[in-house]
């Protein structure tokens, strides 16, 4: 039996970084109405754009991390207002699919500018590390793991306390009265975009330093944010972080045991699909 | 039960006045569809390009898996993001056929088809309660976990065992072509006649019972319930049709080029090939032509003129886009009606100049 | 005729139909009761949309209950919806083969029954017409053409009136009149339309909160007090 701690410690911060995306796209589901799957692709393109200020304009780290970030919440937020409005109505498919849409557009415009050079960022952070036990734990890791359960706490509590929070739930919940009670539906659909687009870019940079700076990857591996988003049903914060955690901690775990490790990447789908399936048992027939 | 007391009026449908336009507009259809089928296969191959024989007949593999995408959709409104998973496993089961037996192109073909039917159907029985957004979900992840297990088995190449590829030896995976269709010209036609035919099977299934229980269901599984079709079975007809038509394309793949790889199915084709497919046109037949022709035509002509091909993928984001903001019927259905909405406006202002006193638009 | 036993439906923490025991002897038989008495829910548990917790529905013998819903309009149940339902992709024709075709109708029958159900419902537009093109009246009728064509057993019609001007109902008392006369179905007619519940139904039955509150001979029972309370709502006490 190899020695799992390792990979326990990688799978928990793959695992927050799962979460932290999983959170920012049901908070943005449960405003709007909209699956973002276009997630992973802004925050790959915040990375790139760092990397090409770092590498290309050798402008300082912290600017670059911070326009990643701040990238991430503009273009969200560019396409929610832009998109958001006359898609209002439209059923939860037809949103999604204008989002596979928007990745497609940022997939296009990281191919033509970056190509597929190989890219690497890595945050300071993963220099600095420490022991615990036996096992190498860094800075990033601890971040990831940090960041997911600070984002789903703190996302909570403002959905319940704030006033831009309820409002959001009470979007959630029906778009149509929410107006008519005074609510400014529109402003606060542009606070979820914005919001959900600076987890985007913050988890893009985090990916980057943890799995690598590539474009495709990244775009793709929002599918596994969206698998523990699905566990949860697209409702609950907390079922999310949980499953990003349990997810990154299985995948990651089947890496030692080298018959099922070049198959260990599926594991996210997985769970996806179990789910998706589970859920429907008993779906009756629908009559609308 | 006053069987002569049928009304003159309903008694002969299909003969009464306003049939007659429609009859003549199927003629100038049919005239068409002879005539386009003419023109590709007698028309490119006089050309002697074997690069754009090539690129035209892999642009026809994919708009038989365009036709499967938009019969799903447009006639069941059942939404799939799997097909060309299901084309990279139908190249892999023809392949496999392909190295362990000494059976006829063709008959691979048929085999793939089949099989892949069967898998089709198999997978997709568990996912017949979703529907929209959550059905578009399951068969994306469905698509990435096939990438990924792709890139762990390969494709086979000849070697042995039931994944069939060998590290050690550097064969291609290709299916050999037929005898009488090996060389790219030929070949080329083979892969056009398919096609037809693929459409052919597509249309009398429209146009027959299926078809018409595939409207109802796609309106209203209610109303189709009460009105006694079996959904489930028919939906399940509509996968098995789906699957069989992409596991031939897959077979068609296999013996068209250099070899399979994992390469040409990244996760991302599943995402353009909604979106050209939307794009062309999910209601007309022509849609998927046109998809096929942005898949696989655009890229190559974007190519030879030494312009990134990243471009299209911008083009084909706004393309989905611009579909889902305006609900548009797509390329197919609507540059035609452009196109007659301009002959008119253009009557119109040839006869306003010769005098008379037309209201313009 | 229907036998309806103690049937009881929960769904959401709500109790739609409570212990109603019912029968529909023949003929045409209307459901009456105010919004959310139950009646789209108990045409729902008929068609097999809905599962009853408990209780049995018998029609002409057969357990209803035992059948999948689709199997339901072979055994010759048909139904139309409050919200019309035609297909807008096909034609009036194919709309009625439709269900013709999946009710075991004969190939050899299929166009002299479908053009005898359009005509029955008094359809006035060519049979080819796209039902995208027409408007809700000729959708209706489409429908309840697609109810009554081949041999139908039993036909649910639910609040086919709905949204038509006065003039309709006349014309579509005739024709739910002729239903039974000409295809020997039983017409269960759910309706708010008090003058055509008079016009076409012999008996009537009243639910009010899932339970059934009265049944009977139609003058009778929209005389009698308790009907009238339930729809009006009285400040006496029962």
């Amino acid at each position: 039996m190899p020695d799992l701690r390792p990979y326990l410690v990688l799978g928990l911060a793959l695992g927050g970084v799962f979460a932290v995306s999983g959170v920012g796209m049901v908070v943005l589901y449960r405003a709007t109405g909209v699956l973002n799957l276009a997630y992973g692709a802004i925050g790959a393109l915040g990375s790139l754009i760092a990397w090409s200020m770092i590498n290309v304009f050798l402008l300082p780290d912290w600017l670059s991390y911070v326009v990643a970030v701040v990238f991430g919440g503009v273009a969200s937020l560019l396409y929610g207002l832009l998109v958001g409005p006359p898609l209002a109505r439209r059923d939860p498919l037809v949103k999604a699919v204008g989002t596979l849409g928007f990745l497609l557009i940022l997939l296009g415009i990281m191919d033509w500018v970056w190509t597929d050079k190989a890219h690497a960022l890595i945050l300071p952070t993963t220099q600095w590390g420490f022991q615990l036990g036996e096992v190498t734990v860094n800075v990033t890791q601890i971040l990831a793991v940090g960041l997911a359960v600070a984002t789903t706490a703190v996302t909570e509590v403002f959905l319940r306390v704030t006033r831009l929070g309820t409002a959001m739930r009470a979007l959630a919940n029906d778009r149509e009265i929410t107006a008519t009670l005074g609510v400014p539906v529109r402003r606060v659909e542009a606070a979820a975009w914005l919001g959900s687009g600076l987890i985007a870019g913050a988890t893009g940079l985090l990916l980057s330093t943890l799995v690598g700076l590539d474009a495709v990857t990244l775009t793709f591996l929002v599918i596994a944010a969206l698998s523990a988003a699905l566990v949860a049903r697209l409702q609950s914060l907390v079922v999310t972080l949980v499953a990003g955690f349990v997810i990154g901690i299985l995948q990651s775990l089947v890496t030692p045991f080298s018959l099922v490790s070049s198959y260990r990447s599926i594991t996210p789908f997985v769970v996806a699909i179990v789910a998706l399936l589970w859920f429907a048992r008993r779906r009756p027939v629908v009559l609308s | 039960m006053g069987a002569s007391s049928v009304p003159s009026h309903l008694r002969a449908p299909g003969r009464s006045p306003s049939r007659g336009g429609t009859q003549s507009r199927t003629i100038a259809r049919g005239a068409g569809v002879v005539a386009f089928l003419g023109l590709v296969l007698l028309g490119v191959p006089a050309l002697r390009n074997a690069y754009w024989e090539l690129v035209l007949l892999t642009s026809a593999i994919y708009t038989i898996v365009a036709l499967s995408l938009a019969l799903l959709l447009g006639r069941v409104g059942m939404i799939s993001l799997g097909q060309v998973a299901l084309l990279a496993i139908g190249g892999w089961i023809a392949l496999r056929l392909g190295f362990a037996t000494s059976m006829p192109f063709l008959l691979v073909v048929l085999a793939t088809g089949l099989i892949t039917s069967v898998l089709g159907t198999l997978i997709g029985l568990p996912a017949l309660r979703l529907s929209g957004l959550h059905l578009a979900l399951i068969t994306l992840m469905f698509a990435a976990a096939i990438t990924l297990l792709l890139e762990a088995t390969q494709f086979p190449n000849g070697g042995s065992g039931f994944l069939g590829h060998s590290v050690l030896t550097t064969a291609p995976s290709t299916l050999r072509r037929p005898g009488f269709a090996s060389s790219d010209a030929a070949y080329y036609r083979l892969v056009v006649v398919v096609t037809a035919l693929m459409f052919l099977l597509t249309i009398v299934h429209i146009r027959s019972r299926p078809g018409r229980a595939w409207a109802a269901i796609r309106q209203s599984e209610a109303a189709a319930l009460a009105a006694g079709v079996n959904v489930t079975l028919y939906k399940l007809w509509a996968l098995a049709l789906a699957s069989f038509m992409t596991g031939v394309a897959g077979g068609l793949l296999a013996a068209s080029g250099g070899g399979l790889t994992v390469y040409q199915f990244p996760t991302q084709n599943s995402i353009i090939l909604l979106a050209v497919t939307l794009m062309g046109g999910i209601v007309s037949l022509w849609g998927p032509v046109v998809a096929g022709l942005l898949f696989e035509a655009l890229p190559a002509l974007l190519r030879m003129w030494g312009l990134p091909s990243d471009l299209l993928t911008i083009l084909f984001g706004i393309g989905v886009l611009q579909v889902q903001l305006t609900a548009a019927a797509g390329l197919a259905s609507q540059v035609p009606k452009d196109l007659a909405n301009l002959v008119r406006l253009a009557s119109t202002l040839i006869r306003g100049r010769t005098g008379h006193q037309e209201h313009l638009g | 005729m229907i036998e309806i036993s103690n049937l009881t439906v929960r769904f959401g923490g709500v109790t739609p139909i409570d212990g109603v025991s019912l029968t529909f002897p023949g003929g045409t038989c209307g459901l009456i009761g105010p919004n959310g008495a139950g009646k789209t829910t108990l045409f729902n548990v008929l068609s097999g949309f809905v599962s009853p917790a408990s209780g049995s529905v018998l029609a002409f013998g057969d357990d209803l209950l035992a059948m999948p819903h689709y199997r339901r309009a072979r055994w010759g149940l048909r139904r139309t919806f409050q919200t019309e339902r035609a297909i807008e992709a096909l034609s009036v024709f194919d709309n009625v083969a439709m269900v013709h075709e999946h009710t075991g109708g004969r190939r050899s029958r299929r166009r002299q029954e479908v053009l005898e159900a359009i005509e029955l419902v008094g359809l006035e537009v060519s049979p080819d017409e796209l039902v995208g093109t027409l408007g809700t009246r000729e959708r209706r009728l489409v429908e309840i053409a697609r109810a009554v064509v081949g041999e139908p057993r039993v036909v649910l019609l639910d609040e086919p009136a709905a949204g038509l001007p006065e003039e309709e109902t006349e014309h579509l008392s005739h024709m739910i009149r002729r239903i039974p006369e000409e295809r020997g179905a039983l017409v269960i007619l759910v309706e708010h339309d008090m003058s055509l519940v008079s016009a076409c139904c012999e008996l009537t039955s009243v639910l009010d909160f899932g339970h059934l509150i009265a049944s009977g001979p139609t003058p009778e029972v929209l005389r009698n007090e308790h009907v009238r309370r339930a729809y009006l709502g009285t400040e006496e006490e029962l």
